[in-house]
């Protein structure tokens, strides 16, 4: 599965707005803790899809982005994410022969190793906070990606047609 | 496949950048960033820069919480008007204990003066509202809607009705940033309010525990015991409540004891804080102020024609 045509940027960027205010959406502190990475999870889909347009540079922006808003050390969630993309092209020619469900199976080592660096590199800075239910929002990212995924997938499709 | 696979368009000097040497560049540019932005404070202009940017999608983020927020209390007005008397009744008990208050601080100051002790108790505050709160649950940050117009500056105090909240990590024209005394990165110098010992707590990453990890194993600590702040270190003003202890545990083997306090401040509820400027904080606007007064003076005498 690849969306064989162009995306206009507009669109990743709407995507990614989106999925960065799901992102901020105050929630509870129960639900915060299990609140799925929907914004990585959108960062990685597009590092997937459109392989030519959204690098590994790109989604390290994005990281960076996240950085300024979380108020961590500039290039945390840049690095993890550009890792974790990283991953993601190293798996494509796999992941694009697969349904959208099959994908987010094999997208979790993906989701452990973004949630890994970050909990890494929080520990080498001093601020770790190791409490198991840290790693809640890996499962919960892997049983939305195909929803996610696939709700992506159709907007692309409506605009490239 | 892998025509659309690889953007053939990226080469440096003829050379294609592949993917494994654009990731190792990007790993090299992120660490020398991050120890950059650990060590020093000269990355902040740029997160500033991006912090305005970003404000707009994070304005949208919040008004679900507001709109919610009041439309709560739209529909508790019998919650309000039961809130609006116990208020009634405790500024009428406050406002009684605050005449007193009145003439013990005159009183408290003639003695001080009296010993030419330099320390005041003189401070001014000003009342923020927290616009939200961190959206990672492990870092304790909070936005609140007063920045550097108002004279907000960074490493000012924040304090609520029960004690000291945190300090204001970063400031925008119009918001600043504080992070709290739970968050994981931060310490507090403090004293034992009955002994007097000097120490210092450590957020513990949760909203209701500081760790004292530096007490040794026959200090003086028991629990009920309030801590408040030294002001050593200069950030904090000195004497508000920070935590009280919950529990004291000696292990067998151990050079320090394991205490715990929680934050006598409410750290996870109301909307509005405190900040606090301390008197010597103050002091170089008045006098600056006294100076521009100065001045205002000599050119007045000299525009005067000698008679």
């Amino acid at each position: 599965m690849i969306i064989e045509r162009r995306v206009s940027g507009l669109l990743i960027l709407a995507t990614l707005g989106g999925a960065l205010f799901l992102a901020l959406l105050p929630l509870p502190d129960a639900l915060s803790a299990i609140r799925p990475a929907i914004y990585p999870a959108t960062v990685l889909f597009w590092v997937l899809m459109q392989p030519a347009s959204f690098g590994l540079l790109a989604a390290w922006a994005c990281g960076i982005l996240i950085d300024v808003i979380y108020g961590t050390p500039l290039g945390e969630h840049g690095l993890a994410l550009a890792i974790a993309g990283y991953a993601v092209i190293r798996m494509r020619e796999l992941l694009w022969t697969l349904p959208i469900w099959q994908q987010g199976i094999l997208l979790l080592p993906v989701f452990i190793l973004y949630e890994f660096a970050l909990f890494w590199i929080d520990g080498v800075a001093g601020a770790e906070v190791n409490q198991w239910w840290r790693w809640l929002p890996v499962a919960t990212t892997t049983v939305v990606w195909p929803f996610w995924a696939s709700f992506l997938e159709r907007i692309a499709e409506l605009e490239v047609g | 496949m892998r025509g659309l696979a690889e953007d053939d368009k990226s080469s440096l000097l003829g050379r294609r950048i592949t993917p494994g040497l654009r990731i190792v560049a990007i790993v090299v540019i992120s660490v020398i960033l991050m120890m950059v932005d650990h060590a020093s404070t000269s990355l902040t202009p740029i997160r500033s820069t991006l912090a305005v940017a970003t404000q707009p999608i994070q304005m949208i983020a919040e008004i679900p919480g507001e709109v919610a927020h009041y439309m709560g209390r739209y529909f508790d007005r019998g919650q309000l008007i039961s809130d609006n008397e116990a208020l009634e009744q405790k500024v009428l008990l406050l406002q009684a204990r605050l005449q007193r208050l009145a003439s013990l601080q005159a009183e408290n100051e003639r003695i001080r003066a009296l010993l030419a002790s330099a320390s005041s108790l003189d401070q001014n505050v000003l009342i923020a509202r927290i616009l939200s709160v961190s959206p990672d649950p492990y870092r304790h940050y909070i936005k609140l809607n007063k920045g550097s117009t108002d004279g907000v500056f960074v490493g000012q105090a924040l304090v609520d009705a029960n004690g000291i909240m945190g300090q204001v990590t970063d400031v925008t024209p119009m918001g600043s940033r504080a992070i709290l005394i739970t968050d994981a990165n931060h310490g507090i110098p403090v004293e034992i309010n009955r002994t007097g010992l000097q120490t210092i707590a450590q957020g513990s990453g949760k909203t209701n525990e500081l760790r004292l990890p530096f007490l040794a194993n026959n200090s003086d600590i028991q629990i009920g015991d309030l801590l408040v702040t030294s002001g050593l270190g200069g950030r904090y003003p000195s004497g508000y409540p920070v935590a009280e202890v919950t529990s004291v545990v000696h292990q067998p083997g151990d050079e320090f004891l394991d205490v715990v306090a929680s934050p006598t401040a409410h750290l996870n509820r109301g909307r509005e804080v405190l900040l606090v400027w301390t008197d010597n904080t103050i002091e170089p606007v008045a006098e600056a102020q006294a100076e521009g007064a100065a001045e205002v003076e000599g050119d007045a005498r000299g525009d005067t024609p000698a008679p």
